[in-house]
């Protein structure tokens, strides 16, 4: 068995069920941080519920994301250990950044959320929850850098097999991990305000805990509308600039195009057929991906025919990828708008086939997070640092095959159950809403309501 | 700078020992001192608020590691893949049974998350001695510091030793901790907890450092202020078995934080020029110059993590202090 595969699909599944938690977090931080402030103002009972119902939902996503988390900080060593050694003066910088300047933030000001009612003051405990959010952002910002130093590798030299930092600043504040991140964090906060409406719209069809339903619903798509727009412009345009500007072999397995064209059209639908390299049933809009790609109708997009097979991703789960995120994100402004404008009607909660979407559709923000990162890390191959290291060279030399299998499963297992726990007790918090008749968590520092 | 570079790595990882040591320790000791549900609920609420903020010390010096000493990183953690898997998988469970303890109403599953709290940081601690045990003794490393050897070759009785001494001391500094953050009568146990375990730990610190000085001094030259960290070790445990006597809760913590210290210093000066040191001893290792990033990346990440780490430094100082009132059980 291939190592490299194994390593690789190790990789994928911890980061992508890791990555479930951080959407969580970093999208629902700013709705704690919103309702305990208000609380703190009004001193009003139904902001300290809502303000509590939301810490709750956001600490069982924090505390899943701080255990998955642990193994993503050190698997670079353990399975990846050439990647490390070669390129650790680089990106060790923003991982150990991560940790001192991040994690400790947002620990500490949680535990002062969590346990602190009775020891602070009350602004000073609304202001933990800002310093909760702003440390999850923090995280995200140090993760995307990393990701965007290993997309688009800048401020460095090569010292004999080794790369050297040269400049931590173009590693950090790189244009591509800037608009990497603006995009990213968008759509977390495009999830964060799905999860909230999704309540919202659960409690109104279900007929109790209205005065939070109908807050919940409103905040939710008010929010989701706004960043599934700037999801899309400008951050999703400029990562598509950069994506075009450097890595133009991801761009055309993005869009599924062989063919190298003046005026490329945009493929809306259709399979890509790397055996016969061409785009099967295809509905096409002329002209649209040059002019998407360049701002210009007549630009010269290159396609993959133009590249040596070696140098291509795996071309079919780059452009599936590419089309579900986008597919979603479309009909996310869709619903967010319809709801938007109902909302402004004064219709919305009679219209229940619309709270019905937005409850169903809670799910789907989270799949497109993902859908994002396949395509951006899946689209990066055959390299894990672009143009430098290819990612067949950067395994642990010490680690077989068979040993990877082995975490690999214990991670499926461990994944498994905790899984399955985090949707039992997300469920049962949202089922037993704001204003519980009992509370069955305990809450340290919160007095349970009789 | 490397040397520097050294220093703060070892200090970021000294923290890490100091203060995920104590809640460890606790863990350890609430569940053979707790007589009930209600006194080991308190051992774990007192470490509660802190545990998160504890671990980010690892992640954090994991970080650093990997910044500062790439190879160091890279071939020291994909060498011991499988016993770090396991501590990873460990520290992944601890945090699930914290979590879910709050979770789970109701004395069954209590208990349950009580047994899987104790039992993984028992079983992490006893880990962690052992390859700090690993670590002094050296292990067989190839050219680029790979590891050579068998999970069996770790297993060593001196490596299990350390291991042994790992689980007892932080038992004792749990205790220390006990005493400083509970009042009451589950207080007063963990106080005679800590006078019970202070010989073990005693002779086990006399028997380990022995045998480190018996493995190592004769293949390369310590550093003389060295010898004079067992002077300061046994003099930090007197204190601990003094305050604790006299039932000073925060001096006693005090004391026995400075014990925890000396011995990450100690190790550090043992380890010292290795970061990774070879087995046998005298057969080189993987040092600090040969495992180091550029002058330039050094001096870069030091600035970052020193800078960093002051300004946790100065408000998780103003945090704790609105945190020092004691629990009351009664």
């Amino acid at each position: 068995m291939d190592v490299v595969l194994i390593d690789r699909l190790q990789f994928a599944f911890t980061v992508m069920f890791h990555y479930l938690f951080p959407i969580g977090t970093m999208g629902l931080a700013p709705f704690v941080a919103f309702y305990t402030w208000r609380a703190a103002k009004s001193g009003s009972e139904l902001d300290a519920r809502s303000a509590r119902f939301w810490t709750t939902i956001f600490t069982i996503n924090f505390a899943a994301g701080v255990v998955t988390g642990i193994p993503m900080e050190f698997q670079f060593g353990t399975n990846w250990a050439n990647f490390s050694a070669k390129s650790g003066s680089v990106i060790g910088q923003p991982l150990a950044m991560e940790g001192i300047y991040a994690f400790f933030l947002e620990s500490i000001f949680l535990g002062v959320l969590l346990y602190g009612k009775d020891y602070v003051p009350k602004l000073f405990h609304a202001f933990s929850a800002t310093l909760v959010c702003l440390g999850s952002w923090l995280s995200g910002y140090f993760i995307v850098a990393t990701d965007a130093w290993m997309q688009h590798p800048v401020g460095y030299g090569v010292a004999g097999s080794r790369i050297e930092m040269q400049s931590l600043s173009a590693v950090l504040f790189s244009k591509f991990a800037l608009w990497q991140f603006a995009h990213v964090l968008c759509a977390a906060l495009v999830a964060g305000g799905f999860i909230v409406a999704g309540v919202g719209a659960y409690y109104l069809l279900s007929k109790r805990q209205l005065d939070y339903g109908r807050r919940f619903v409103r905040a939710g798509v008010l929010v989701g509308l706004v960043f599934s727009l700037v999801t899309v412009f400008p951050t999703g345009d400029r990562n598509g600039a950069d994506v075009t500007e450097y890595q133009p072999i991801k761009l055309a397995a993005m869009e599924g195009l062989f063919e190298s064209a003046k005026d490329a059209p945009l493929a809306i639908i259709g399979m890509p057929d790397t055996q016969t390299r061409k785009l099967i049933d295809p509905i096409l809009v002329p002209d649209i991906l040059s002019f998407l790609a360049y701002g210009n109708i007549n630009a010269n997009v290159k396609g993959l025919n133009d590249y040596a097979t070696v140098l291509w991703p795996p071309v079919e789960l780059t452009y599936y990828a590419y089309h579900v995120m986008v597919g979603l994100g479309t009909i996310f402004i869709a619903l967010t708008a319809l709801a938007a404008l109902l909302l402004f009607l004064k219709r919305l909660e009679r219209s229940r086939w619309v709270l019905w979407a937005l409850m169903l559709l809670m799910p789907f923000p989270y799949i497109a997070n993902e859908a994002g990162w396949t395509v951006t890390e899946v689209g990066r191959q055959p390299w894990i640092v672009y143009g430098l290291i290819k990612t067949a060279d950067a395994a642990s030399p010490t680690v077989a095959a068979g040993e990877v299998v082995f975490t690999l499963l214990g991670f499926l297992g461990m994944y498994f159950v905790l899984g399955v726990l985090f949707i039992y007790l997300t469920l049962r918090e949202i089922a037993l809403g704001p204003e519980p008749r009992r509370r069955l968590t305990v809450v340290p520092g919160v007095e349970a309501p009789a | 700078m490397n040397l520097l570079a050294f220093g703060v790595l070892g200090t970021m990882l000294a923290m890490y020992v100091l203060l995920d040591g104590y809640d460890l320790g606790v863990a350890t000791l609430a569940f053979v001192i707790g007589r009930n549900e209600r006194e080991r609920g308190a051992a774990m609420e007192s470490v509660g608020p802190f545990l998160n903020g504890n671990e980010v010390w690892l992640i954090a010096a994991g970080g650093a590691l990997f910044a500062l000493f790439p190879q160091a990183y890279a071939s020291s953690f994909s060498g011991f893949y499988l016993p770090f898997m396991v501590v990873l998988w460990l520290l992944m469970f601890r945090g699930i049974a914290l979590e879910l303890r709050h979770h789970f109403p109701g004395e069954m599953w209590r208990s349950f998350w009580d047994f899987a709290f104790f039992f993984s940081s028992a079983l992490l601690t006893v880990l962690f001695g052992v390859a700090m045990g690993n670590l002094l003794r050296g292990v067989p490393l190839d050219r680029d510091g790979y590891f050579q050897g068998t999970f069996a070759f770790l297993l060593n009785p001196y490596a299990l030793g350390v291991g042994l001494f790992a689980l007892i001391a932080l038992a004792l500094h749990g205790g220390t901790f006990l005493m400083f953050r509970i009042a009451g009568e589950f207080a007063a146990r963990a106080q005679r907890a800590v006078l019970v375990l202070f010989w073990p730990v005693a002779i086990l610190y006399a028997v380990v450092t022995g045998a480190t000085f018996l493995m190592r001094a004769p293949a390369h030259a310590l550093p003389t202020w060295l010898f004079v960290m067992p002077f300061v070790s046994l003099a930090a445990l007197g204190a601990v078995r003094v305050f604790a006597a006299r039932g000073d809760g925060t001096r006693t913590f005090a004391a026995s934080s400075l014990f925890v210290v000396s011995l990450m210093l100690a190790a550090g000066g043992t380890m010292y020029p290795y970061v990774l040191p070879g087995y046998p001893a005298g057969s080189g290792g993987l040092s600090l110059d040969g495992a180091a990033a550029s002058p330039f990346a050094l001096y870069s990440a030091l600035a970052v993590t020193i800078a960093g780490l002051g300004a946790v430094l100065i408000y998780a100082t103003v945090v704790f202090r609105r945190f020092t009132t004691p629990l009351h059980l009664d």
